[in-house]
């Protein structure tokens, strides 16, 4: 992510933040402490140093803030006044009731409890903090599934995982070894190692049913087959609905009227979202392909006729 | 760099003097207290103008008021304590990481500054996290949406916002609408607001927005009315009709998933679906092939045999 620019607002935002989480964590130590406000160490060391100069009218020693760091470890006294920590404001508060509201559809359902004090929460923030939006959100990831690819993660274990193909439409078993988890356009997936495929293949968290850790001795793969080496192309003509058959293929919008190209690594997958266009996507080539998406057209076609 | 050091010590001083005093400080007070006000009595004020604009911006609420009911005249200062405090009342250790979730979901997207910053002061309380009171999940916002801050900003103050959007048949219009709200399901992120040309309530898809957020300036703002829920078709409250399907024993997952009723039939099952829109139910029963059929209502039949017949045609 970028780094945030630096204003002499941000700076004084984080001074008058910086107090009151000091007078509740006395004594921490000043690598955590920059790294908690996202900050370097020379840039929490000067932050300190200004602040050391802030204080009450009359400006003797009696009246300035007291803080030390020398040691490595911050100390602040003589800070009441600006011991509470600021009041939300609205982007905070937004961030916050949207973050809720997901964490509300994520908890699992034999957690009323645990439900019922996070819409408290929901409501005391809308009340308190003034803001009146109006704000949903609903997760396309069970909760539990990136906690569990994350302890798998970090235990360098293995996943059992029931998972639906979307192209094959079908439900399997996998034991996939996590390597890493990766969002593309919103959508999550989790890339690993396939145990039964021998080879490493991407699994989108949204499909995964169920998961759970299993302990299997690691053992290298030696021969890996890397997914995705050979993808296809395919022409399409767009008739009607562009902007479906351009959000569908990833097309560029000036290219759909243009009998684009498109390249994928399944044809399961283009034959089905030919079909799932409903007539408004010709399929140009490859002709056998074309051919059987006019097959399985008639053929369902003979199903609803025959009723 | 000197200067900027300086300016940022008078804010905090400024703060702490207005927060520390019982009763409202007149402009001259400050000027004569608060270090850092040097120069003529012109400087003095702008630097004290400037200095309010920018305690403002930071959300600090600067009470006006007359510190003195004889000379009602005089302008006097002050922060109340009570409006720069973060104020929830007593809160628990579970609720502080019910919060701290809610904030981590941001990691990596749109509102990562503001939650982090929120968390900074949730923990500021000295409510220690009480993280093994949760359940072990990791729910996660994913959008990188280059104008989230600016529509959630808008909301926020009630400001009307234009933007490109791409229709159905790929035009780009400029729209202009008053948000009323933002929402996200299953990794799609909707904005809903009155269109003003329209004249009407509608949902926009973030995705389906082209190039940048502009601010619109009218004169004055909006009301979001209180009844407002165009979300309520997120969380599935919407979805009316009701289709029968059949589909083939151990096949058509996505549509079984989603079934309210499941009669065997032998090679087949028959189940009921609720859904919205109908061109979405068409495009998810063709999906699966010679897998699921629609069975009823009529016109959602005709409607996929129309489509079948057009597939056909196109391909022939």
């Amino acid at each position: 992510m970028d780094k945030p620019i630096q204003t002499p607002l941000s700076r004084t935002a984080r001074l008058l933040d910086l107090v009151p989480y000091l007078a509740t964590h006395q004594g921490v130590e000043l690598l955590s402490l920059a790294n908690d406000f996202g900050v370097t160490q020379s840039q929490m060391i000067a932050d300190l140093t200004t602040l050391w100069m802030c204080g009450l009218p009359g400006y003797t020693p009696l009246e300035l803030m007291d803080l030390s760091f020398e040691s490595g470890f911050v100390t602040i006294n003589n800070a009441e006044t600006l011991s509470s920590p600021r009041t939300l404001n609205d982007e905070e508060s937004i961030a916050l009731l949207l973050g809720l509201d997901l964490v509300i559809e994520s908890l699992p359902k034999d957690r009323s409890d645990l439900k019922a004090i996070a819409l408290e929460l929901v409501k005391r923030f809308s009340l308190r903090t003034n803001v009146r939006a109006k704000l949903a959100a609903i997760p396309a990831v069970a909760g539990s599934t990136i906690a569990t690819i994350e302890s798998a993660l970090s235990k360098k274990q293995y996943l059992e995982m029931v998972y639906h193909s979307l192209y094959s439409d079908t439900i399997s078993k996998r034991v996939v070894l996590p390597l890493e988890m990766r969002s593309e356009a919103g959508v999550e997936y989790l890339f690993g190692l396939c145990q039964s495929a021998s080879a490493t293949r991407m699994f989108r968290l949204d499909r995964i049913q169920a998961l759970k850790l299993v302990s299997i001795p690691t053992e290298p793969v030696l021969e890996m087959q890397r997914e995705g080496t050979n993808r296809s192309s395919y022409r399409i003509r767009v008739h009607s609905r562009p902007r479906d058959a351009a959000e569908r293929f990833a097309l560029d919008p000036a290219s759909v009227l243009t009998e684009p190209e498109i390249s994928s690594f399944s044809s399961e997958w283009v034959r089905r979202s030919v079909l799932a266009s409903g007539g408004s996507i010709e399929l140009l080539e490859p002709t056998d392909l074309r051919r059987e998406v006019a097959t399985v057209a008639k053929t369902v076609l003979s199903q609803y006729r025959a009723q | 760099m000197l200067t900027v050091s300086r300016k940022i010590e008078r804010l905090i001083n400024l703060t702490i003097a207005l927060l520390a005093t019982k009763r409202y400080l007149t402009k001259q007070e400050i000027f004569r207290s608060v270090d850092g006000y040097e120069g003529s009595e012109e400087t003095k004020e702008r630097m004290f103008e400037r200095d309010k604009d920018d305690l403002r911006n930071l959300g600090v609420t600067i009470d006006v008021g007359s510190f003195d009911p004889v000379f009602e005249d005089e302008a006097g200062y002050r922060i109340r304590p009570e409006s720069y405090a973060l104020d929830l009342g007593d809160i628990s250790g579970t609720e502080i990481a019910l919060l701290s979730l809610a904030a981590e979901a941001w990691r990596g997207a749109a509102l990562d500054g503001a939650a982090h910053s929120a968390l900074t002061k949730l923990r500021s309380m000295g409510v220690e996290s009480d993280l093994d009171a949760l359940p072990a999940i990791a729910p996660r916002l994913t959008t990188t949406f280059n104008g989230f801050q600016i529509i959630v900003n808008a909301i926020s103050k009630r400001e009307r916002i234009a933007f490109t959007y791409v229709s159905a048949t790929l035009e780009t219009q400029l729209r202009t609408i008053e948000p009323y709200a933002i929402a996200t399901r299953d990794a799609r992120w909707y904005l809903a607001g009155r269109d003003i040309d329209k004249d009407d309530v509608r949902t926009f898809r973030l995705d389906r927005i082209d190039g940048e957020i502009l601010i619109v300036k009218s004169n004055g703002h909006f009301e979001i009315p209180e009844d407002f829920d165009v979300f309520a078709s997120l969380r599935n409250e919407k979805k009316n009709n009701v289709a029968t399907i059949d589909i083939r024993k151990g096949k058509a997952q996505l549509l079984r998933s989603a079934a309210l009723s499941l009669v065997d039939k032998g090679e087949w099952d028959q189940i009921t679906i609720n859904y919205l829109d109908t061109t979405y139910i068409v495009d998810l029963v063709l999906w699966h092939g010679s897998d699921a059929v629609i069975i009823g209502p009529e016109s959602l039949r005709n409607e996929i045999i129309e489509s079948l017949e057009s597939i056909v045609r196109v391909h022939g």
